[in-house]
């Protein structure tokens, strides 16, 4: 009996020092990494949810302009919206320019009467409130045309570039 | 033949201090084995959880990295539309800046305005008030100034005004008074 005690016993101390307490040692250093890997990853989602939120914030901020960079111009609907500055309006066919800061770049050359220079300055301020990106560009030409004044001037249209854009619509979904 | 007035008792292996030992032994090696289990269990656990950790982390960065990208999207929308608005209202300005120019003795019958240049046509009752009130002004924004004159039929003079900016000089049209 006194040999099995003694087996036993030097099984007991054989086992713990040379089995648990590695064994306890090495679950302290993966309690340890796990702390870590945990602490890393929670700065990581906070910095995502500050990220987020900033997102959140510029899309709500910009949506009329990411709507606008969207949206494909349509000239039969750019003419309804616009008429009640002008007598008359005619837009040439759009033509695609040279892509300017990565997005696309439409032309497209108007000609109109209006009676006073006010039906323009009003058209101005409207283009920037339109639901697209438009640029008025020079040459502008006024000229005297009996009591009303014929213009003609240049646009562009301003959209993004479905070639290498992903498009900040799915950025709506979200 | 007895030799004894008593029965033997009947001899156990298990004898009490047998008892004691074996359920010292029993009790400390079920404790050893459990705690070990115990520790092998929590390992096994930790490496998964760890790994999830990292995934999910990998993850996050590359949502991260598409945010980014679409805030820098964003923001470059938002200043081209800034650009393209101020620049409309820019043309606005410079366009009502031209038309308060133009005295009421002078009639225009064109105007073309060009990104460094401007070009008049119009009807002026003399050349001198063409010179003072209008030519006068026009110099003052404009590097280069042309002007040609034409009789028309009621004694008046046709003029074409014909007016540049230096290219190094501002390019925008912006007619200050």
């Amino acid at each position: 009996m006194i040999l099995v005690s003694v087996f036993l016993l030097l099984f007991v101390l054989l086992f713990s020092f040379f089995v648990l307490i590695p064994e306890g040692q090495h679950y302290r250093e993966k309690r340890l990494e796990l702390k870590k890997a945990t602490l890393e990853y929670q700065q990581y989602k906070d910095y995502h949810d500050e990220l987020m939120a900033n997102l959140k914030d510029l899309q709500h901020k910009n949506r009329h302009i990411i709507t606008a960079f969207d949206t494909i111009f349509n000239p039969d609907r750019f003419q309804k919206l616009n008429k009640s500055y002008f007598s008359s309006l005619t837009l040439s066919k759009l033509t695609r320019e040279k892509d300017e800061d990565g997005f696309a770049v439409y032309e497209v050359n108007t000609s109109s009467h209006i009676s006073s220079p006010k039906n323009f300055y009003d058209f101005l301020d409207g283009v920037n409130k339109s639901d697209w990106i438009i640029g008025v560009n020079f040459p502008i030409n006024f000229q005297r045309d009996g009591e009303m004044i014929h213009s003609s001037f240049t646009m562009k249209v301003y959209a993004n570039n479905r070639d290498t854009n992903k498009t900040t619509s799915s950025l709506q979904k979200r | 033949m007895n030799y004894s007035y008593i029965e033997p008792r009947k001899k156990t292996p298990f004898t009490a201090e047998f008892q004691l030992i074996a359920s010292f032994f029993g009790v400390s090696i079920l404790m050893l084995l459990l705690t070990y289990s115990f520790l092998l269990y929590k390992d096994y656990t930790f490496k998964n959880e760890k790994k999830r950790m990292i995934q999910e982390r990998i993850f996050l960065q590359n949502e991260i990295a598409t945010i980014n990208e679409k805030i820098s999207y964003i923001q470059k929308q938002s200043v081209l539309a800034e650009k393209i608005h101020t620049q409309n209202m820019v043309l606005k300005d410079s366009i009502a800046n031209l038309f308060d120019l133009v005295p009421e003795r002078i009639t225009l019958s064109k105007a073309i305005l060009m990104k460094n240049g401007l070009i008049l046509h119009g009807i002026t009752p003399t050349k001198d008030v063409y010179n003072f009130m209008l030519q006068a002004p026009l110099r003052s924004i404009f590097q280069k100034t042309y002007s040609s004159f034409y009789p028309a039929k009621n004694g008046w003079y046709y003029f074409v005004s014909t007016n540049y900016m230096d290219d190094n000089t501002d390019e925008e049209l912006d007619i200050e008074d």
